[in-house]
This record gives structure tokens, sequence and C-alpha cells, in this order.
């Protein structure tokens, strides 16, 4: 997930999410799959969407991944500590380094966001992505018919 | 043989399929066509990965090699283990205890996930709702 100029953009996904997906609201837990960690969310996350990036999909090893952006200090981790690896020179990604579980995406210079696996919640229906993003190296025999908005990277607006 | 199918077995048999982990440390090569290659939608699968759906490609474990770097696992289950990078933890496969003869690689980390293509769905039973994948597969609600 590369990064554009997104100020504008969170206000309105976050008035978007209020009014389409109430579901999203309240307390997301979610956790690895060894158990070691886990973490809380809380409020409406101010952005998901399935990325189709080359790098989410061989962090995951799945053929695509799917991230909701919180605030930072909206999230807590109450059990254990992600392992960071230097994933770009702008991100750095989050892992169980006992099960290896993909949890978190953040950015290098702007702390004050941090995307979490949609996949690791206990309740990943609850967070419906709202966009596909990075569709150029999206794999060709995933078909989707979801209508959803597609993006060739991070949607500046 | 018709020229087409002799001309398609040909490229099965030469089939490489090469990948690795996201940090470069883990690096494989399996030869030959896939046994199978599946979706699944199982818990288990999505919370290992961080991804809602997470899609195998089978391969005899003779067939596959590690050309650099070794995997570490972790036992998910009485039953499996799975295997990942222990540097930036993409996972790297899936291995039945009783079927220690091949192995589930995730599609995600070849280097062309598209050359793998998906023939079924399994537990659909656990398949996120909002994941709307109309690509006419069959679905079983169970794996085997």
């Amino acid at each position: 997930m590369a990064m554009a100029k997104r100020t504008r953009k969170a206000k309105t996904t976050t008035k978007a999410s209020r009014t389409r997906h109430p579901k999203t609201a309240g307390v997301h837990s979610g956790g690895c799959l060894c158990g070691a960690i886990r973490f809380t969310a809380r409020g409406k996350p101010n952005h998901i969407g399935n990325c189709h990036c080359t790098q989410c999909r061989k962090a995951t090893g799945a053929a695509f991944a799917t991230f909701a952006g919180f605030e930072s200090k909206d999230v807590t981790f109450g059990k254990g500590k992600p392992r960071y690896f230097r994933s770009s020179a702008w991100a750095a990604r989050g892992f169980c380094p006992q099960c290896g579980t993909s949890l978190v995406y953040k950015l290098i210079e702007d702390s004050s966001k941090i995307w979490l696996a949609v996949g690791a919640m206990d309740k990943p229906e609850r967070l419906a992505p709202k966009m596909h993003i990075f569709t150029t190296t999206m794999v060709k025999w995933l078909k989707f018919r979801d209508g959803l908005p597609r993006y060739k990277a991070f949607p500046a607006s | 043989m018709p020229k087409t199918k002799r001309r398609t077995a040909a490229r099965k048999k030469a089939a490489s399929f090469t990948g690795g982990c996201l940090c470069g440390a883990v690096r494989f090569r399996a030869r030959g066509a896939p046994m199978y290659v599946s979706h699944c939608h199982c818990t288990m699968c999505r919370v290992a990965s961080g991804a809602p759906v997470v899609t195998f490609a089978g391969f005899p474990s003779a067939r596959v090699r590690f050309t650099k770097g070794k995997p570490k696992f972790y036992r998910s289950s009485k039953i499996a283990r799975r295997a990942l990078c222990g540097n930036c933890g993409s996972q790297l496969y899936f291995q039945f205890d009783r079927h220690p003869e091949r192995m589930g690689m995730n599609v995600g980390c070849f280097d062309h996930p598209e050359t793998l293509k998906p023939q079924r769905h399994i537990f659909t039973n656990t398949m996120i709702p909002w994941l709307k994948m109309k690509d006419g597969l069959p679905r079983e609600l169970r794996g085997e």
C-alpha cells in the first residue's frame, strides 16, 4: 500500500462508513493464530480495502490482503507485541514471530495511522472492504463481483 | 496425440514455479503441475495469514526444493503444521502430519501466482459473507 496525500480522503471515508456501514462501529478485537498477540481497535475504521499489491500478497501468502485503517491512538495491544519487518522505504509490517500471522501495516513517517489485517480479526464479517487497491497487480483469476471501486494505487481523494 | 495436447503436456512437464517470502530469506522451487489449487476459507488459514481467504497449491514434497534459507515451523493443530519465514512472517506452506509426501504451498508467495489457477473453494461454511467471488468454481462445505 503505497501512500499518496490522503488528508481529505480520511474525512470523507469516515462519513461514508458511518452512513452505509453502521456495523463497522464499536470495538474490533483480533489476534494471531497462536494467541501470543491480541489487539483491540476502537471506533470506526477510516479505510478498509482489499490490497492486491505484490508485497501484501507475499506477506500474507494469500492472493490478496484486506486491511482496515484506524487511528493509532484507538488501537491497543492487550497481549504481546508484533515484530516489525521494514518491508519498504516508507512502511513496516508487523507479524507474530511465533506463528507468522500478518497483523499490521504502518507508515514510517506517519505514526498516527495503523492498518490491521482483517483476516486476523475475530469478526472479519464486520469489516467489509470498500474498495480494491493496486489492481494493476491483481491476480488474473480473482473474479470479484462485489461492485466495489477499483484503484490502481491508494486513492488520493 | 493432437499437436496442441502434446504441446500442453510438454509445457506441464517443464513447468517450474518459483517463489519465496517477502524479505527474500527463504526461496523455493516447485516442479511439475500442481496436484490441486484451492481457495481455503477455514478460520485457521484466515487467521494464520491475516487475509480473508488463502489459496493453496498442492505439490508432492519430492518436487519442492528450498533453494535459499529454511522455513520456521508452527504447529497449528494436532494434525498439521505451517511453515513461515522467521524474519518477515510470510506463510509458506501447510502440511498434514499424516501426509508428509505432499505440501500445500501458499500461492501468494509464488513469483507468478497467476500461473496457479484455483479449481475450487473449500470450507465455504466459514467464508466471509462480503467476499463475493463469482468465479463459477465448485464449493465444498469442508475440505478433504
